[in-house]
C-alpha cells in the first residue's frame, strides 16, 4: 500500500466519508471522492510499472469501476484497501485483455489488442467519445445527454420520450458497457 | 477523454446505492433455480416413487445438501466484494465451508467402516454407477446460470475462487433437488458422493468463472 505523501491531501476519513456520500447519490461527494482517488490511483499504477499513458487508462478504468460498484463498498471497511483491490483487479484485467503475460487470447483479439496498444501510444488520453459509438443507441443516447451535455434526467426523458428510470437504467448499462470497453474485450483466464 | 472530464461526468447525476440489488438478485436466483431444479428433475426422471414413506431420508439428504449450500453461499456472498483477495481473508473464508466437507466425508468413510465388509460395496456404490457425481450438477445448473446473471451486480475479484463458491452453492441447492429423485439412502454413499458431486459443480465453476465473472 502507498504511504500517505503530502500531495496525497484527502486522507482516509475524509475518502470514507465520501464514498458513503456517492452511495447516497450525492453529486458533490462522489466528485471528490473520484478526485481524491485519482492521484493515489496514478501513483499505485506507476509503482506497480505501467507506463503513463497505460496508467492514466487504468486509472480511469478504475474510476469508473469504483463509480459503478459503489454499492459493494461495506461502510465499515477500509475505503482504501477497498479501491486498491479493484485497481489490481482493473490491472490483471488489462493483463489478461492485452496479452501481456503470456494468456491464451483468440489470435483475432490479440491483434486486435495489438492494435488497440499502438493508438494508445499515439494517444494517450483515451477518447471516451469514440468508444461512445460502440453502444447501444438508447446507452450512447443517455449518457451523452445527461453525461456529457449535463441535462437533467428529466429533460433528458422530456427529449427522447423515454421515462426517467429507463434513461437511468439506460445510463447505468451503458457505464459499464464502456467500463468494458476501455481497452479491448477479450477473455482470459485468471487465477 | 481527461481524467478530469470523465470524474465530472461521472459525479454529475450518481444515484444512491446499495447492495440490496446484489441480494435481491440472489434471492431470486436461489428461488428460481430451486423451482427450475425441481422441475428439472420432475419431468426428466420423476421423483422417487417411495417419496411419502422416505420423506424422511429425503429431508435428511435435502438437509444436509442444504447445509453444505449454506456455507458455499457465505463464502460466494464474500467473494461478491472486490476486498476477499488477500491470501489471510480467503483461508478464513475457506475454513468453515472445507471443515463442513471433511466432515461429511470422514462422516461417510466411518460409516463405511462400520458397515459389514459383504454390504460395503453396495452402501459404497449405491448399487452401480454413483450417477449423482453428474446429476447433482446437472439439477444445479438453473441455479448456477441465475447466479452468473445475480453477481453482475457484485465486484468479484478472485473470479475462479468465486466462479467454485457459486458452483458450490449451485451443487448444493442441486443436490437438495436430486435428494427427490435419489433412492440411495446409505449415509456413506451420501455423504461421499453429494460432495463428489457438488465437488464437480465447484471444479466446473472454477473453470468457467474467469470468462463468465469478469466484469
Amino acid at each position: 500500500m502507498l504511504s500517505g505523501g503530502s500531495i496525497l491531501t484527502p486522507d482516509e476519513t475524509q475518502l470514507h466519508a465520501w464514498m458513503l456520500g456517492a452511495q447516497a447519490g450525492d453529486p458533490v461527494a462522489t466528485h471528490r471522492l473520484l478526485d481524491g482517488l485519482a492521484p493515489r490511483l496514478r501513483a499505485f499504477f506507476r509503482s506497480k510499472g505501467a507506463r503513463p499513458e497505460d496508467a492514466e487508462d487504468l486509472v480511469q478504468e478504475t474510476l469508473i469501476a469504483i463509480y459503478t460498484k459503489r454499492a459493494m463498498f461495506d461502510p465499515d471497511q477500509k475505503l482504501l484497501a477497498w479501491t486498491y483491490a479493484i485497481a489490481r483487479y482493473r490491472m490483471i484485467d488489462r493483463w489478461r485483455r492485452t496479452g501481456k503475460r503470456g494468456l491464451d487470447l483468440p489470435i483475432e483479439d490479440f491483434e486486435h489488442a495489438l492494435s488497440a496498444e499502438e493508438t494508445e501510444a499515439g494517444d494517450p488520453s483515451r477518447d471516451i467519445a469514440r468508444l461512445l459509438g460502440d453502444l447501444p443507441p438508447k446507452q450512447r443516447t443517455s449518457i451523452e445527454l445527461v453525461k456529457l451535455k449535463e441535462l437533467s434526467i428529466a429533460e433528458a426523458s422530456a427529449q427522447t420520450g423515454w421515462s426517467a428510470s429507463d434513461i437511468k437504467i439506460s445510463i447505468h448499462r451503458g457505464l459499464k458497457t464502456l467500463m468494458r470497453l476501455v481497452g479491448t474485450s477479450a477473455t482470459g483466464d485468471i487465477s | 477523454m481527461k481524467t478530469e472530464d470523465l470524474i465530472e461526468a461521472l459525479a454529475r447525476t450518481p444515484e444512491a446505492a446499495t447492495p440490496d440489488r446484489l441480494y435481491r438478485r440472489l434471492a431470486l436466483a436461489l428461488i428460481v433455480g430451486l423451482v427450475l431444479g425441481l422441475i428439472l428433475i420432475r419431468v426428466f426422471m420423476g421423483f422417487r416413487p417411495d417419496i411419502g414413506v422416505a420423506a424422511p431420508m429425503v429431508a435428511m439428504k435435502a438437509g444436509f445438501s442444504a447445509l453444505i449450500a449454506t456455507f458455499a453461499g457465505g463464502l460466494a456472498l464474500r467473494l461478491a466484494k472486490p476486498t476477499a483477495g488477500a491470501t489471510g481473508t480467503l483461508r478464513r473464508l475457506v475454513t468453515p465451508l472445507g471443515l463442513v466437507i471433511l466432515s461429511a466425508i470422514a462422516i461417510g468413510l466411518i460409516t463405511l467402516m462400520a458397515t459389514e465388509p459383504g454390504h460395503r460395496f453396495a452402501a459404497f456404490t449405491g448399487g452401480g454407477f454413483p450417477w449423482c457425481i453428474i446429476l447433482i450438477p446437472f439439477c444445479g445448473l438453473p441455479t448456477a446460470l441465475l447466479l452468473v446473471w445475480a453477481m453482475r451486480e457484485a465486484a468479484p475479484t478472485r473470479l475462479a475462487l468465486a466462479g467454485a463458491a457459486i458452483g458450490a452453492l449451485s451443487g448444493g441447492v442441486g443436490a437438495m433437488v436430486y435428494a427427490m429423485f435419489c433412492s440411495v439412502d446409505s449415509v456413506s454413499f451420501v455423504t461421499i458422493w453429494y460432495v463428489m458431486g457438488i465437488g464437480l459443480a465447484a471444479a466446473i465453476g472454477a473453470m468457467v468463472g474467469a470468462r463468465l465473472l469478469r466484469w
